[in-house]
Order: C-alpha cells, then structure tokens, then sequence
C-alpha cells in the first residue's frame, strides 16, 4: 500500500493516546488505540495483509481527533485513518457494515437507504424559494430521523431568508469518512447550491459542516448553526428560561473546527450553562462518528455511555449540536434529555 | 500453536489473540527494538498469569511483560516471539491505606491515575515520570523510573514495600510485608525493582506514598551556555539546597516548548534550567530567593512563577521528549543515547562531550532532563529514511554511551537496559558483578523464558 511514510514515521510511539483515546478506552486492545492503528498502517506498507482484524482496527476510529490535539509530535491520525481506508476500499478491502452504508446512500441519496422524501417534514413548500441568500442544509440524520429539529432550524433560518435545496442528497460525509468517493453527491449539492444564488449554506449537523467546509470547492461560505446563531441571536425575539443545561461539543464542529465558543454564547443568551467533566478541546468523543456507530454499534454505545458519565448533575437537558451526537447519547440512555441547540432556542422563542 | 492458542482461551477466555494485526501492534515500545509476538495475553488475575506461565514453562514458551508499552529501551519487545503478556488490564487499586502510608495496586494502574485517587487525600505516589499520563505502576516498578522529582523523592525503588511476584515456575510469592522498613532476610523486593521481568511477573505491589507539599514554586534561570548552567546546579546542592525537580532545557528544547505552547513566557536565547522547589509558603520562597541569588552572577535571567503558569511550563516540559517532530516534520527523535547518567559534578563535562559527539558528527541533537541527579536526555532527531543518518545516530548514541561511563556515569538513569544498551551493561557493571546477575537470573528462570534477551542475561 502507498500509505504516507512521512506522517506514519513521525509518531514515536510514545503512547500518550492510550490515555485518551476513547475506543482503546473501552477496549483495552493496543489495535484499538491510536499508536496501535499507526503500526499497522506501518505493517501493511510492509506486508501485512487488511484481514478482518485489522480493517476492525482501522473502522473502529472515530476520528474525533482528540488523539491530534494531544499527540505531542504532532501527529494527525485521522487523516492517515481516512487515508488508508480510501486505499484499502479501492482494493475492495472493506467490512460488510461500510459495503452497506455505502450501498444504502448510491441507491437512496441518504445513510438509511429510505426512499421516502426527504422534505417530507415540511408542509407548507412554498418557503423553498428558487434563489435565497442562504442555503439550509439539514442532511441525513435531520432530514429522516430529527425532523422536528429540521423543521425548528428552518423555521429560524427560514426568518433570514433561507432556502433549501429541492433534492439535497447526503453531502458524502458518511462516505468520505469510511473510504468511499463521494464526488457525485458532492457534484449534486453543489449543482442545486448554486442554482440558488446563495453565498452561504448553513447546516446543523457536525458532520455535514466539516464536509461542506473542506471537502466541497470553496464556492460559498459555510456555517454551523451554532455559528450563525451566536451572530443573529440578538434579532431572535427570546426569553430566558429557568433552566440549566450542559453543552457536548461535537467532535466535527469543535476539534475539527474550533467551534467551541458560538454554542456557549447562544446557550448562555438562553438559560444557565454546566460545563460536563470534559468539554472544549478535551471534549470525550460521544462515539458516533467516523462510521463507527454504523459499523460497531455496540462498541459506539458504550463510548455514549462512558461520555454520559460526563454529565455534571442538576442539569434539564444535555445540549448539542449534531444529531449524530443526539442519537448516540440518546440511545445510551440519556432519552429525551438530549436536545439539539436549535430545540432549545425554539423553547426559548417568544 | 493452535494447541497452545486454545489452553491460553482455556485460562484468558477472549482476552488472547493471535492475529497478525494485533501482534504487529505489540511488537515493541518507543524503542527501535523490535520483535514479533506468537501470542498477545491480557491477563486480569494472579492466578491466571500463573497458570499462562506454568504452561510456557513446559513448552518452553518466552514470556515478555508489558505495561503501557512507553518504555525506550525495548524491555517489551518479544524479541524471541512467544507470548507479550500485556498487564495494563489488571489495573485496579485495590486499598488505599492513609493511616499506613501506603496503597496496594494492580501493575496495570496508570500511575497519574493512583494520584488522582490519592489527591483527596492529600497524598501523592512521588515517582513522576514524564510518561505519567499513560505509564503504568508494574512498568515503572520493572524500569526502577523516576522521572523530574526524583532528585528530591528519590526513584521508584524508594517507595516498594512489597510485590506479589509469579515466578517462572508459576508459583506466586511475597516479597515483602505491609510495613515501612524491614530487616529480615534478602531484599527480594529490590531484587525484583528494576529487573524487567526477566526474574518474575509482578502481579500486585504494595506502595509507600507521601503528602503533598502545600506549596511549590519555581525558578526559571537562563545562562549563556549550558556548560555555565551545569556549574550553577552544583553551586545550588553545594549550598545545601535541594530542589525538588531541577531540570536542563537547552535552547532547541526551549524551540519544541515554544511550539508545544507559543503562549508559555520561558527564556529562549539561552539554556535554561528550572529549579522547583516545594514546602511550606515560608520555606519555599526563601528556597526560591536563594536560588535566585546563587544564579545571579553567572545567569542571563533568573524570574520566579508559580501557580498557573508552573503548570503550564511543567505541562509542555512533559511533551518535549517526542514533541521535535514539530521542529522540523521531517525529522524523527529516534530513542537511543537519551538516558545518560553521571555524578552531578560532572554533568558540565558531560554536556561537553555530548557537544562535541553531536557536532563532529553533524547530528542535531535536543538536550534536556533531570540535570539535578546527573541525568541527561539526549534526543538525537533524523530523516528516518536516510541510511547515512541512521548510521550517524547509532555511532553518536555509542559515544555518548560510552562518554557517561567514561565519565563514571550510567548509560541509563532510568529507562533501562532493555535490548538497546544491553551490550553495555557487563562493561559498565563488571563482569563479575554481572556474573552475579547472571547466577540470579538462572536461579529464578532456570529456562529463561522470562524476557529472553534482554540485559545480556
């Protein structure tokens, strides 16, 4: 394999990621940790075959990157991760969990491989207008799963002339993470993105954000969510609440992006915030992403559960703001509790 | 092996793999000593790691104990394959003991983690290592590490009071009693500190530990050269002060600190040494005042912090041993001729030599640790795919090997022998006294299946 020896060479395997990745957390496993997976990409530039052992090694990253953050040689894992899964996929090395995802999005257009419309929660269409300066993107999750944030988020947008696409597809995240070529649904978007006329597309999903932003030709601004409503906060019409919520910073959107700041802001604008025992760029990994809740999802829950122990305690609700993140804690137990930031700017509306 | 693969599932159930990927991932540490295990075992019990030994005993089997695998001299590498018996799943702590001083530990406890269950209490385990985040207790045991407070606390051999040991044979003994001092018979515990599994399996060990000083502060003086700040460390202990970390950085150590933190407000047209000093409020600033006083005269700068900023500047000093990547992204530090000991006198003279090594053989080299026990970490940093550099490293490793002993020194104050400085230890110790460790060696592992290879043993 022409894995880059440069980056793989750099770690000195000094182990510092044992104490913070969350998967070897669980695990305990050395292929389970982040040096682990550095020696096997240094093993299959040297023969060792991708057999099912090591292509769990490699798919069980979630690419939260807390690894990167703390890595004191300055190692970035994920990329190498993302790198050799793209490399292993074009040689048809690939678990049947990544063959699935990627089945599902070529023939519906989304994760789950549902061939319902993917607009189906907004009943009044006449608020996609043709051309808008901004372009909402809600993605797969949003779209099938969390449709009443959908329907929350562009209501708030909707107000500073929003649109949507009439057929957005999946941006390719899911794909791009576990090795896949995305480049017709990103194509697709930005086909649709550009017929709109809009300079800026804001998503609500973490995942759809870090993709958007460095995966698609910088043909217009991106924005989180959480971003555009720290600027426009003050012309939103809300009311205090007596509540007190802790924030989980989403991996894509906080280590990916440094957006660690606008989500307090909106937050502290709303009710009182608690900080959980991680945040910021210590936040622990909810376990969700990089393919791993799709392909492992036993192992992805277990991370929630560990990540709900984080939780300070007196709090109403656990905010985020990615559904992804949503969904895992959610299933981890923590129910309806969870809410995404937009749920609560909606409680908070006059 | 598939027989043995099932008697080992029979002891460990899952907890064993023999997958090429898994084997590839433990086939050594930080070290470029390298070898590939037959077996990887996670055992959680004393009775278990008895039983997996009692096996490799009669099928002759070696056995390699492994902790985080952060050690640098590659005493985890199964150099003769076999079974890597990874102990960072028995990590319980299993009694903290305040009124005796003393906690009992699994040897897969993180030893940050056994201070973070002891800071309720006001007590520490002293050893600090700059692994601390990830190392383990059973690793730090096997090595005798120390680490930046050792100068003051002393290394980890002055703080075992008892190990559970599973000898190759698979019996399992006590090395010592629940108490601080002991007169009675060999001192099997310091036998087994330092020996790097090669005599037995530590499975439990019992610690002494220490209150945590009230206050700390830190000195942070600057010289023109590092020979002028190793003159001014022995002015500081011939005064009668003892620090309790007194670290070297020179001035391509300060670079990597400036890049681990650009905010960090530390000296950087110098070497600098940070002096800590802990105690009371009263005693540690008039231990900080004489410090500054004694630098003065020959220093650049000599400033006082604390709190925050002591942390921060503790914080990225941990980082720097692996962090010269950042330096130049095409360069690697490769571990070798980084643990150099020797009499504090003679630490300028070191610092001399190490000069001369790493200039005439035009190999940049990072020079920083704990100057306040005589020891020096060497980080020599290279394109790893350059053949002429390799060779360069491993002649410039040799001589500074060979400069500590000159020297009266060690080639490692606390990393250990391993397999990368095991050609050096007979030369070093005598070759009577390691005919002694030789003697030792077969009366414990009269097969020597317990880490073969490694020490020369």
């Amino acid at each position: 394999m022409n894995l880059d020896l440069l980056a793989i060479n750099q770690c000195v395997r000094c182990g510092t990621c044992r104490t913070f990745c969350p998967v070897f957390e669980q695990s305990g496993w050395e292929s389970a940790n982040t040096r682990g997976r550095i020696m096997i990409l240094k093993g299959l530039t040297s023969g060792l075959q991708p057999d099912s052992q090591v292509l769990d090694s490699l798919n069980s990253c979630t690419t939260c990157g807390i690894c990167t953050e703390n890595c004191p040689a300055g190692v970035n894992p994920p990329e190498m991760i993302e790198s050799a899964r793209r490399q292993l996929v074009s040689t048809g090395a690939m678990t049947p969990q990544q063959a699935d995802l990627c089945r599902n999005i070529f023939a519906s257009g989304n994760t789950f491989g549902d061939a319902r419309d993917r607009l189906s929660w907004l009943t009044d269409r006449s608020l996609l207008t043709k051309k808008a300066d901004y372009v909402y993107f809600a993605g797969c999750m949003n779209s099938y799963r969390y449709t009443e944030t959908a329907a929350n988020t562009f209501a708030l947008l909707h107000r500073f002339g929003a649109t949507m696409l009439p057929k957005e597809q999946c941006c390719g995240s899911p794909l791009m993470r576990t090795g896949f070529d995305a480049r017709r649904f990103v194509d697709e978007n930005c086909r649709q993105i550009a017929r709109t006329g809009a300079g800026t597309v804001i998503t609500g999903c973490a995942g759809c954000y870090t993709t958007l932003k460095k995966s698609y030709p910088q043909d217009f601004r991106v924005l989180s969510v959480p971003e555009f409503l720290a600027e426009r906060i003050s012309e939103i019409d809300i009311e205090p609440l007596d509540l007190t919520v802790t924030y989980h910073d989403p991996c894509h959107l906080g280590r990916h992006n440094q957006i660690y700041e606008q989500p307090r802001q909106v937050i502290e604008a709303i009710c009182r915030l608690k900080e959980m025992k991680t945040s910021g760029k210590a936040a622990r990994c909810c376990g969700g992403g990089g393919g791993v809740r799709a392909g492992y999802k036993d192992l992805s829950l277990k991370m929630a559960k560990r990540r709900l122990e984080d939780v300070p305690v007196g709090v109403d609700y656990i905010v985020t703001s990615c559904p992804l993140c949503v969904r895992n804690l959610r299933d981890a137990g923590a129910g309806e509790k969870v809410i995404d930031l937009v749920d609560l700017v909606a409680m908070a509306i006059r | 092996m598939k027989d043995i693969l099932q008697e080992l599932k029979e002891i460990v159930g899952d907890r064993v793999s023999a997958s090429p990927g898994e084997r590839c991932c433990y086939v050594g540490d930080a070290s470029q000593v390298v070898g590939l295990p037959d077996f990887v075992v996670r055992p959680e019990s004393t009775s278990q790691v008895s039983r997996i030994l009692r096996l490799c005993g009669e099928h002759l089997i070696p056995v390699t104990a492994r902790g985080a695998g952060t050690g640098l001299a590659g005493g985890c590498s199964p150099v003769r394959g076999g079974i890597v018996l990874d102990m960072s799943g028995m990590n319980n702590v299993l009694e903290i003991d305040i009124e005796n001083q003393q906690v009992i530990v699994e040897p897969g406890v993180v030893a940050e983690k056994l201070n973070f269950a002891l800071l309720p209490y006001g007590f520490f385990f002293p050893p600090d290592p700059g692994s601390l985040a990830m190392c383990t207790i059973g690793g730090m045991i096997s090595y005798n590490s120390s680490g930046m407070r050792s100068v003051k606390y002393g290394t980890v051999r002055n703080y075992v009071l008892d190990l559970e040991v599973v000898l190759a044979d698979g019996r399992v003994i006590h090395t010592g009693k629940k108490v601080l001092k002991s007169s009675a018979g060999y001192d099997l515990t310091r036998l087994f500190v330092g020996s790097e599994g090669t005599l037995g399996i530590i499975t439990r060990a019992g610690l002494k530990i220490a209150p945590l000083p009230k206050k700390r502060k830190l000195v942070l003086a600057c010289f023109e050269e590092a020979e002028i700040a190793g003159q001014a460390v022995i002015r500081i202990f011939s005064n009668g002060i003892t620090p309790s970390a007194c670290e070297i950085l020179d001035r391509t150590t300060l670079q990597v600190l400036k890049l681990c933190d650009a905010l960090l407000a530390i000296p950087e047209d110098g070497d600098v040494i940070l002096f800590e000093v802990d105690g009371t409020e009263s005693s540690t600033a008039e231990a900080a005042r004489q410090i500054c006083e004694i630098c003065q005269p020959t220093a650049k700068s000599v400033r006082i912090a604390d709190g925050v900023e002591m942390d921060s500047i503790w914080a990225a000093r941990r980082l720097v041993g692996a962090a010269i990547s950042r330096l130049d992204p095409t360069k690697t530090r490769i571990y070798m001729g980084e643990d150099v000991g020797v009499p504090i006198k003679e630490i300028p003279a070191l610092i001399k030599k190490v000069q001369q090594i790493t200039t005439k053989l035009d190999i940049p080299a990072m020079k920083y640790g704990h100057i306040g026990d005589g020891n020096l970490h060497v980080a020599l940093f290279i394109d790893v795919m350059n053949k002429e550099q390799w060779e360069k490293l491993r002649l410039a490793a040799d001589r500074i090997h060979r400069a500590a002993m000159e020297l009266g020194g060690t080639v490692s104050s606390e990393h250990g022998i391993g397999l990368a400085r095991a050609e050096y230890l007979p030369e070093q110790v005598g070759t009577e006294a390691f005919s002694v460790m030789q003697s030792i060696k077969k009366a414990l592992d009269p097969q020597g299946i317990l880490n073969p290879g490694k020490m020369g043993l």
